[in-house]
């Protein structure tokens, strides 16, 4: 009770040394790797959570000026334009960046840097595929056998939602993906509101009826790593690459900070080796360090060859427009052609 | 208690107006002729009317005669009061895996009803059922007394509820019903979880436009009609006045027997707790205890009772402080039950807005709670108040108290039991509260509701069972907090 009055008198204040980092819900680091940077530099680290990636940036566009938080983590590549655009971000080059990837640093004027990256993936049941024949391409799950089978996130409430329509988008065209979705509707696909409900509801695995998934890559591995030595290989695996959809999650210095110095240290924090080994079973997504090792349950998440990747100004460009569309075909029953000549 | 009030309209102002305010005002504009010329957005405002109109009967319908029986003091009685409030506290998506469970494509009933209306429904009778049995029970408790009247006067016993007991309980079956409107119309959670996307109501179209796309002169127009329908119910809520009746007792107890109907009842309809008490493993009870990987138990329970105490300490002195208020004057009545009316994903946003310095500190989440649980208290204490008789207060003012010592001493003591129900009431409010929670906060502030969501957030066995036994566990602590508080009196207004 006296500590908490205590600690809103400091936050109402300000005396505290303190850095705000804005999050997803998704975000979780070893306890201990954030202690000891607390206690090398003197800083104090306050998380918030914002929700889902693209709800998280929002919340920053809607407080631009007087930023909720000095840092903001887990904005992806679909949103990478609408950050940028909104110009909430300070330029930061930090010394870390030689030790990342070169792929994955999609922002040239270092307002945006990569942390870590992954792919949204279509898992399935093995245990429900055992005696029966894989969809082998995409367009297979359209075919009768395979009605009913499939449960995806709803694109407008959901980030894997988002990463899966625009899979299609980038698979089947600007034509052809509602096609696609027509089908799968006719098929009865089912549209879950997000990541769980989809993953714990309606998935074989935990007792639904769906044995196919919009999940992650790491997921198989992550049901190992969980199950307390109940598998020895993974319960589920991955669908076709050509539907796995690229996603790397960006850090960026709110403008308006009013500890920038502190904003630096907690970048460069997140960027170093202890933080970026500790993400993939904290976070399952691969670090994008160079030299960062992964954990050896990783090896039932390969990278998938020939996957999704769009560029980040076509997807801010079109995100409405094909987020519209699509409830339109799935959700409302509209045709594909009705949708195509509304558009202006 | 020109003061009372003051303190209640100076917490509106800054906790909820000023904030929803701000949200309103990005969206003001061009956007609401827009918003209002596109069909599908209409489709959602009927869709949410149905919702909220049938949930209210169907609640009625169930609620009506189960007041009735439990007019009867029998085993376990308060056992039973207890449990209907229970759902209130639980997590949509776990009660969302409940229904599944039975009623879903692979249910142990055989019959999938998901993405059907029927769910849904099932869905806001189970959550909505305690709440107006709350209303309804002391209303039934008083009834006796005039249809004993009726029966006397030679009336069969039919013609005696239809022509006595039926139009006395009218104010508080109004009463009733519009309180689940008001919860069913402006759902979140439910409709979104069991009836798939088809049924978003619109709250969820609100969030959806607020929080994802950032489509404010939409979301503000949808918010408005949301405000204006609700207002209207909570119009026509406060007109109605109950008939003062002479407070009744129960009537003569029942033996087993009576438990053994009432328990099969309650074992069907909340089959899907059954469910999820059924799964409850023990070993996954104690690996959350003290997990690494996650929040452990015994910090999130923590978080959680002291979050709700200091809650409460918020929402007490509001609620009483509204409830004396509200008892003299219409309008602070009215602007009282603001709170019922007002999105919570808006209010959060409102919040960031509005207060960025305060960076979603735990001032801010407490108001949040204490708005969200406030006019439940009030709403419980006022029926009490108002059947004071004045002459108590006029004897302790001639007998030379100021106004609110004479209200802290005579009038408080006198309505004890309504103040202990309306806080177990506020207390399963703010338990249960999972949206305004998300209103950010520190990690290690993790709540009871927000740990269970953080390991249905993983993939992975364990995390699931873990999800599943804090579940159980939150409805045991808030089943076992509700019952001590409370003891089956459940009275609200």
């Amino acid at each position: 009770m006296l500590r908490i009055v205590a600690l809103l008198v400091l936050l109402a204040f300000g005396f505290a040394q303190e850095i705000t980092v804005l999050t997803h819900n998704s975000f979780s680091l070893d306890k201990g790797l954030i202690a000891r940077f607390e206690r090398e530099t003197g800083l104090r680290l306050r998380f918030l959570k914002g929700g889902d990636a693209g709800e998280t940036l929002n919340r920053a566009i809607l407080t631009k000026g007087a930023p909720i938080a000095d840092v903001i983590y887990g904005f992806d590549n679909t949103f990478l334009s609408r950050a940028l655009e909104a110009d909430i971000l300070l330029p930061y080059r930090s010394p870390e960046i030689q030790n990342l990837k070169a792929t994955l640093l999609l922002d040239p004027t270092f307002r945006a840097l990569p942390v870590d990256y992954g792919w949204v993936s279509l898992n399935y049941d093995r245990a429900y595929f055992k005696d029966r024949p894989l969809p082998k391409v995409p367009a297979d799950l359209t075919r009768p056998e395979y009605a009913r089978l499939l449960v995806v996130q709803n694109p407008a409430t959901s980030s894997p939602g988002l990463a899966f329509l625009m899979a299609t988008v980038a698979r089947f065209g600007e034509d052809g993906y509602l096609d696609f979705w027509a089908k799968l509707r006719d098929g009865g696909v089912r549209v879950a509101k997000g990541w769980s409900e989809a993953y714990y509801t309606h998935f074989t695995l935990y007792k639904g009826d769906r044995p196919l998934v919009v999940s992650y890559t790491t997921s198989p591995a992550a049901e190992v790593y969980y199950s307390e030595g109940k598998y020895q290989e993974p319960p589920t695996g991955n669908l076709f690459p050509e539907l796995a959809f690229f996603q790397v999650e960006f850090v960026g210095i709110l403008k308006g900070t009013r500890n920038l110095e502190g904003a630096r240290k907690v970048v460069d924090w997140l960027l170093s080796r202890p933080v970026q080994e500790n993400i993939p079973t904290e976070m399952w997504m691969y670090p994008a360090r160079r030299d960062a090792g992964l954990p050896e349950v990783f090896r039932f998440a390969p990278e998938p060859l020939g996957s999704v990747r769009m560029d980040p100004k076509a997807m801010a460009q079109n995100r409405e427009r094909w987020l519209e569309e699509w409830t339109k075909v799935v959700l409302q029953g509209q045709s594909p052609e009705a949708v195509r000549r509304g558009r202006r | 208690m020109a003061y009372g009030g003051l303190f209640v309209l100076l917490f509106l102002g800054l906790a909820l107006f000023y904030p929803l305010g701000r949200i309103l005002a990005l969206g003001v504009g061009e956007g609401f002729a827009r918003a209002l010329a596109n069909p599908y957005y209409w489709e959602r405002y009927l869709w949410s009317l149905e919702y909220g109109l049938l949930s209210a009967l169907l609640t009625l319908a169930l609620a009506l005669p189960l007041a009735f029986l439990l007019r009867r003091p029998f085993p376990l009685r308060e056992v039973f009061l207890a449990l209907s409030t229970l759902p209130f506290v639980l997590p949509t998506p776990v009660v969302a895996l409940g229904f599944l469970a039975l009623l879903g494509p692979r249910g142990v009933l055989g019959v999938d009803l998901y993405g059907t209306k029927a769910l849904l429904f099932l869905a806001a009778v189970f959550y909505n059922l305690g709440l107006a049995l709350r209303i309804l029970l002391p209303v039934a408790l008083n009834l006796e007394g005039p249809l004993q009247a009726a029966r006397v006067l030679g009336a069969s016993s039919l013609r005696a509820f239809l022509r006595v007991g039926l139009p006395l309980l009218l104010p508080a079956l109004g009463a009733a019903g519009l309180l689940v409107f008001i919860y069913a119309f402006s759902a979140f959670g439910v409709p979104l979880l069991l009836g798939g996307p088809r049924y978003a109501t619109l709250e969820v179209e609100v969030y959806t436009l607020l929080a994802y796309r950032l489509a404010f002169p939409e979301a503000s127009a949808l918010m408005l009609l949301e405000i204006l329908t609700l207002a209207l119910a909570v119009a026509l809520y406060l007109r109605l006045r109950p008939y003062p009746l002479p407070p009744g007792g129960l009537l003569p107890a029942r033996p087993w027997a009576y438990t053994l109907g009432i328990g099969a009842f309650f074992l069907l309809l909340f089959a899907p707790l059954w469910g999820l008490f059924l799964r409850l493993d023990l070993g996954a009870l104690a690996s959350a205890w003290a997990s690494r990987e996650f929040t452990p138990l015994s910090l999130a329970l923590g978080n959680s009772l002291r979050f709700t105490l200091l809650a409460l300490l918020l929402a007490l002195p509001l609620g009483v402080a509204y409830a004396a208020s509200a008892r003299r004057g219409p309008f602070m009545d009215l602007l009282g039950l603001f709170p019922l009316m007002v999105s919570p994903v808006a209010l959060g946003l409102g919040y960031l807005l509005a207060y960025p310095h305060l960076r979603g500190s735990l001032l801010l989440l407490l108001s949040a709670y204490a708005l969200l649980a406030y006019p439940l208290l009030a709403r419980a204490l006022l029926p009490a108040l108002r059947s004071l008789p004045p002459t108590l207060l006029e004897a302790a003012r001639v007998l030379g108290a100021t106004p609110v010592r004479a209200f802290l001493r005579v009038e408080i003591p006198l309505v004890f039991p309504a103040l202990q129900s309306g806080l177990a009431l506020a207390l399963a409010a703010i338990l249960g509260e999972f949206g305004a929670s998300l209103v950010l906060w520190r990690p290690e502030w993790t709540t009871l509701t927000l740990a269970i969501y953080e390991r249905l957030g993983r993939p992975g066995e364990a995390p699931f069972r873990e999800a599943l036994a804090l579940a159980a566990f939150l409805a045991l602590v808030s089943g076992l907090l509700f019952y001590l508080l409370d003891r089956g009196r459940g009275r609200v207004g």
